[in-house]
């Protein structure tokens, strides 16, 4: 098999291979900061042309002879450059920033221009900038809540940074933090994110058409790269908010008396302090409530051709009521990556990444003290090989190692209680997948990505491993319409490093992007991918105390197939841009749980899940304006997500938690003049799916509920106005203040329904009424906001 | 393991309420449900009580009405119904109400009874079988001060011993001055059942019969402990945990579903009962409160 596939890449290679060409190439930086700029127009002649690549660097073959280079990036100003060609060149360019003057701002929702011609469909580029002018959520700038906005994405709940992609749910979606895994990408109980928008440069998020260099969730790809430090100058900022404060420096390494330095570095963080207002509360007077994280970036040329880059990531999140419980989660992660220009046609690029996320929870209660510990540790190794054969043709290949450590739970005794230890059995894997990516252009009209992934997954000891009755841990029982435990026979011991499951899966992707004309094209993509983590959560909210499980015995690997067809279209000059996508998504082997699953300290969470399929299709439409004083866009979906499982809904399909038919966000950025700034963005959607109950009994001195479909009900419809003010500083003052109000004309949205009995308290115990009723909780009414933010 | 279970699961269902700052409307009379056909409904089973032993077994049949209906569920009262135990069938004659009895029937320990129901035309079944429950080995209560998560008084609490090299499952009952007392609290499922998976054969010290329930100095305080099967417990669990689930969880929220009852209807299998058949040894003890 590899061989075939080598060979037809070799006589690809031979067919674009073209004789008596040079390779001009190079990086392409930001002028004040020297930071290296990704998804840079390169335009030869107007005829050809390529972008940067995520660390600046691009290449391109051409004839010889006299050329004209044109390097453009919307918001910075174009460089044009003639040329004249007699062997290999190395050019590097310096872009800088338009300058602040009012007819030429520019703000862009994704590198715009690009969308046309580019390959690539079903994806959105945000710039901290941008995302930095959108009204705060909650007093504070939050990346996921940005990307909320866009078609196609879309809120787990109100106020939650956890998101759903194309009806997947949210641990379908891979978060990379400079290529590191975020398992649980919240703080504070979902309502903020773990990244920092100061330390952030840029996110990319693959909604569809993702290419074979990303694996391992089916659903989307959120690519997010943390800011390299400003080569040039030290500098700082700082960020005083209502409910946390944030401080970043940057600046050269081993500068000397050079232009720029050999390196550089950036240092952020943050505090929230929302629980500074908690002793105002008497029910909250010994409450902790607390996240900080901290961002470094270090990166040092070594020489012209190579690089190399620390980064890392530590969050922390501490929820304690005193004496009675403590709850502790976070991330960590650390990433060190070696680029290396081996010629003017081969990048290279090595990564070796620790990442960790665990959570602890102490119970305090006098006579049983305990600390409950749970992790997922992994490890990556990822060498990829990106080689610009020639113009539109590039071909990139590499292989992504990674090794699983799960460890579901220790329990340890605190303050010397009688609690018995308890160890739950760690588990571990390996997976290995090796890929290739070719981009090619057939034609000045007709350009291909496509690519295959070989996945192969490995579970491996040392673990012991139940044998079941009927060899599966539950049987469907379609008389009671339940699933029944089965018993355990005995158990395998599997030694250290011993292969107890293994998985091989090819995951071929196919992108197609034909340009009708300069300003109109049409695109198609297919994409298989396999997941091999089920998080394992009876929450549709985040929730810190999730359990990862890997594929194994008793879990199969979830996988999808999904179609996309796209129309796009540029007018007015690039002012505004259009798009029209169309996705269907077939899911395989998700999970959800039995009736009545019971997750909190199972060991053998295989007992409580089932498996069964899935599908979503849907319309995403989007409408951008790139440029004037008034920019923004408005993007509507209207898209169906259902999922059918045996045991639930009578075994029929069933609209999944996440099914939203309608949803509209209208985004607008408004530049009054040199000084204000003003955001505004809409957002309605659909309510989310639910059961309501159709009838009720009494059992056990309770009312109980009785119910007939999943997810047969609605939520009411959600909507909310978000608005901001930034008033920026005067010529050489440094100051910004942002003025906002979230949620303006409050709202009050249906985060949940809950029908139930009524009770009446009487000497401190809820004494049920043997009456029912239904109450609505809603997250957040309208919440203003201050933030100032000083430069230095 | 059941402790650290019960404590656990009490605490996080309450935090998940501290910590949202959330507004919460009452919206009875905004919202039309759907409502489905009646189903039937039993309460109750067969109780083998040593300490004070039953008159009669009795069991109580009504229909399912609509969740948001002030009505009291309609009774049963036409429905022929008999309990056997493979040799013996005993008939439950109608009392009145919806409640069913038997004076005859004496429940014994391992045996399986089978509940035969025949009611407008179709006949439902359903089977339980009768596990005996260990003795307390000691009764007693507690004072505790209250937190933000508990209330204050006095606690009934026992010591018993899990008999070893048998499976058995628990359930709970206070009762106030002879009458049952529960809350619909989150921590239920945790704390009102329990199982030996975790300390088969051991003796369990100092356990609460109902950590939610406070009794004050005068109060005539029962607590129960019964022998349950499994079958019965997985039904309980889910029960206290669908009645529990009040407000946005820390710990989650499943998706609710129909608690399935051990009752088939054996002419239309679509058209379900609801409610539980089951059988239980009880152990009781009672204390009247005092300083």
């Amino acid at each position: 098999m590899k061989k075939t596939v080598f060979c037809i890449l070799m006589c690809i290679a031979h067919s674009v291979w073209s004789q008596n060409e040079y390779t001009i190439s190079g990086y392409v930086k930001e002028f004040s900061s020297g930071e290296a700029l990704f998804g840079v127009n390169v335009l030869i002649d107007n005829t050809m042309g390529t972008t940067t690549n995520e660390y600046g660097f691009y290449s391109i073959s051409l004839s010889g002879g006299p050329h004209t280079i044109v390097v453009s990036y919307l918001g910075f100003q174009t460089i044009t450059e003639p040329i004249t060609l007699e062997g290999d060149r190395r050019i590097n360019f310096d872009l800088r920033e338009e300058s602040n003057a009012l007819d030429e701002v520019v703000v862009t929702s994704s590198s715009k221009s690009n969308d046309v011609r580019s390959v690539e469909m079903s994806v959105a580029t945000l710039k901290t900038g941008v995302i930095k002018k959108l009204p705060p959520a909650i007093g504070e700038v939050d990346v996921l809540k940005s990307i909320q906005l866009l078609p196609g994405v879309s809120s787990v709940s109100e106020g939650s940074s956890g998101f759903n992609v194309r009806g997947g749910s949210s641990d379908q979606n891979l978060v990379l933090l400079d290529d590191a895994t975020i398992f649980n990408a919240s703080h504070l109980l979902g309502f903020f994110s773990v990244f920092n928008a100061d330390a952030v440069k840029d996110v990319k998020l693959y909604k569809g058409g993702i290419p074979a260099t990303f694996g391992g969730r089916l659903s989307s790809v959120l690519d997010i790269k943390q800011k390299e430090g400003n080569l040039k100058k030290f500098g700082g900022e700082l960020g005083i908010g209502l409910i946390s404060s944030r401080a970043l420096i940057e600046g050269p390494i081993a500068k000397g008396d050079s232009d720029e330095g050999k390196g550089s570095y950036l240092l952020a963080g943050r505090r929230s302090y929302i629980d500074l207002f908690a002793p105002l509360l008497d029910d909250l007077e010994d409450t902790q409530l607390y996240f900080y994280d901290i961002n470094l970036k270090v990166n040092y040329n070594l020489n012209e051709n190579n690089r190399l880059f620390l980064s890392g990531y530590f969050g922390q999140d501490k929820f304690a009521v005193e004496n009675i419980f403590g709850n502790t989660y976070g991330n960590s992660s650390a990433t060190l990556r070696w680029t290396s220009v081996l010629s003017d046609k081969l990048f290279l690029q090595t990564s070796g990444i620790f990442s960790d996320y665990n959570y602890e929870v102490d119970v305090l209660t006098s006579g049983t003290e305990f600390q409950w510990e749970s992790s997922i540790v992994n490890y990556n190794f990822k060498p990829r090989l990106s080689w610009f054969i020639s113009s539109g043709n590039t071909l990139k290949t590499g292989v992504d190692f990674t090794y699983y450590e799960f460890n579901p739970g220790e329990i340890s005794p605190l303050n010397n209680s009688n609690t018995t230890p308890q160890d739950f059995q760690e588990k571990f894997a390996l997976e290995t997948a090796p890929y290739v990516d070719f981009e090619q252009k057939i034609s000045e009209k007709l350009s291909l990505q496509y690519g295959l992934r070989l996945s192969f997954f490995q579970r491996i000891g040392e673990e012991s491993v139940p044998v079941y009755e009927n060899g599966e841990p539950l049987t469907y029982n379609p008389t009671l319409d339940l699933f029944e435990e089965n018993t355990i026979l005995s158990e395998t011991q599997f030694g250290s490093g011993d292969v107890i499951e293994s998985f091989t899966n090819l995951e071929p992707r196919a992108s197609a992007r034909f340009l009708w004309n300069e300003t109109t094209s049409v695109k198609a993509s297919y994409n298989r991918n396999y997941q091999y983590l089920h998080l394992i959560s009876n929450s549709a909210s985040a929730t810190p105390l999730d359990i990862w499980a890997p594929s194994g015995p008793f879990l199969r690997p979830q996988f999808s197939d999904q179609y996309a067809l796209g129309y796009f279209k540029t007018f007015k000059d690039n002012t505004f841009d259009f798009s029209l996508e169309a996705y269907y998504k077939d899911l395989r082997d998700v999970t959800d749980f039995v009736d009545g699953a019971d997750l909190l300290f199972e060991e053998d969470v295989e007992t409580q899940v089932v498996q069964g399929d899935g599908r979503a299709y849907g319309l995403e439409f989007q409408l951008n304006k790139n440029s004037g004083k008034l920019t923004g866009w408005l993007s509507y979906t209207l898209s169906r997500t259902e999922r059918q499982i045996l045991g639930i809904n009578n075994n029929e399909y069933y609209p999944a938690n996440n099914d939203q038919t309608h949803e509209v966000s209208l985004v607008g950025i408004y530049q009054l003049n040199d000084r204000w700034e003003f955001g505004a963005n809409f957002v309605y959607g659909s309510g989310r799916p639910v059961t309501f109950p159709t009838g009720k009994f009494e059992q056990e001195g309770l009312i109980v509920a009785d119910f007939d479909n999943r997810n047969g009900n609605r939520l009411p419809a959600f909507h909310r106005l978000d608005l901001s003010a930034t008033l920026n500083p005067k010529k050489g003052g440094n100051g910004t203040w942002i003025f906002s109000i979230a949620n303006a004309y409050n709202r009050q949205n249906a985060a949940t329904i809950f029908f139930r009995e009524r009770t009446q308290e009487i000497n401190d115990v809820d004494i049920p009424l043997g009456t029912t009723e239904a109450s609505k909780f809603s997250f957040l009414g309208i919440v203003p906001s201050v933030t100032y933010q000083f430069k230095f | 393991m059941k402790t650290i279970k019960r404590i656990f699961g009490l605490n996080i269902m309450a935090l998940g309420c501290v910590f949202f700052l959330a507004c919460e409307t009452d919206v009875t009379d905004d919202i039309d449900l759907a409502s489905s056909p009646p189903k039937l409904v039993i309460q109750g089973g067969l109780e083998r009580n040593l300490t004070s032993p039953l008159v009669q077994q009795e069991i109580l049949l009504t229909v399912t009405n609509d969740f948001l209906s002030e009505e009291p569920n309609p009774a049963v009262t036409n429905a022929q119904v008999s309990i056997t135990d493979g040799t013996t069938v005993w008939q439950m004659n109608h009392q009145g109400s919806g409640v069913y009895s038997n004076t005859e029937l004496s429940p014994q320990i391992g045996t399986t009874y089978t509940m035969i129901i025949e009611w407008e035309g179709e006949t439902y079944q359903g089977s339980d079988t009768l596990n005996e429950v260990p003795r307390f080995d000691r009764f007693f209560t507690e004072f505790e001060e209250g937190t933000i998560f508990s209330p204050e008084g006095y606690f009934l609490k026992f010591d018993t011993t899990d008999p070893a090299n048998v499976e058995n499952y628990y359930y709970y009952r206070a009762f106030r001055n002879g009458e049952f007392v529960i809350v619909p609290d989150p921590g239920n499922a945790q704390i009102l059942i329990a199982s030996d998976e975790f300390n088969d054969g051991q003796q369990i010290i100092g356990a609460d019969i109902n950590g939610e329930v406070p009794f004050q100095v005068g109060e005539l305080a029962t607590g129960q402990q019964l022998g349950i099967s499994e079958e019965y417990f997985d039904y309980l669990f889910q029960l206290f945990t669908q009645t529990g689930n009040t407000g946005i969880n820390f710990g989650g929220n499943p998706p609710p579903a129909t608690i399935r009852s051990n009752l088939i209807n054996l002419d239309t299998p679509g058209r379900r009962a609801v409610g539980f058949f089951y059988t239980a040894d009880v152990e009781e003890a009672t204390i009247t409160i005092t300083e």
